[in-house]
């Protein structure tokens, strides 16, 4: 599954450190998401797709490999 | 938010200072009694009361590793999230399968009383090995999240 979350995050302006805040997860864990070495839960990515504004399917896609 | 069963952070300092001080108390007693614990236990004196003094020190130096070991693997992270959950989980079957195919190895490959001690190793030898590979994967997200730092400066 791959991601837009640096991008998302730096049309903000956000660090990776506030998004961790806003979510109340750490920051290693939104590095892990970026880097796509976790995936994170369907609450996670829907509180994440709320700080942005956005749906989740616009920051979190399906790669050919997950079908 | 589901509830986790975990320890405090800070009761992993009380888990580190059991362990620092049971060394002493071993030290001790290994050097009053250099035979070790099983000729005690194995002599008239000791089997006569099941409470003696050997099987009391035993019992209070395994208890305080064993707790010791126990706070330190069982504490919450200072962000305990779910990927920190996930990290636990997999360090957990980790330690689990390591500690069985060293377990099964060893009992195929020695007799008599080793292998009682192998069986004595294995109360805390688990928690050894989760607390060790644990730590290794945090050290190593820490450490790629610090260097993700330096490329971005974010």
């Amino acid at each position: 599954m791959k991601n837009i979350l640096h991008v998302e995050r730096a049309i903000k302006k956000m660090t990776q450190a506030d998004l961790a805040g806003q979510v109340g997860v750490s920051r290693q864990t939104i590095h892990s998401i970026e880097s796509n070495k976790y995936i994170p839960s369907t609450l996670l990515a829907l509180k994440i797709a709320r700080v942005f504004g956005k749906t989740v399917e616009e920051i979190f896609q399906l790669e050919k490999k997950d079908l | 938010m589901r509830a986790n069963y975990l320890f405090p952070f800070s009761s992993r300092y009380f888990g580190i200072g059991l362990i620092l001080i049971h060394i002493p108390i071993k030290l001790l007693w290994d050097h009053y009694y250099p035979n070790g614990y099983d000729e005690h236990m194995s002599s008239a004196d000791s089997t006569d009361f099941l409470f003696s003094a050997p099987h009391l020190f035993f019992i209070g130096t395994t208890l305080m590793v064993l707790v010791g070991l126990f706070l330190i693997a069982f504490s919450r992270e200072r962000v305990e999230d779910e990927q920190i959950t996930q990290l636990r989980l997999d360090s957990l079957r980790w330690a689990i399968y390591l500690n069985y195919a060293i377990l099964l190895f060893s009992l195929i490959f020695t007799r008599g009383s080793e292998s009682d001690h192998i069986l004595m190793l294995n109360i805390w030898l688990p928690l050894l090995f989760f607390i060790l590979r644990f730590q290794w994967v945090i050290y190593r997200l820490n450490r790629s999240a610090r260097s993700n730092d330096s490329d971005t400066n974010l």
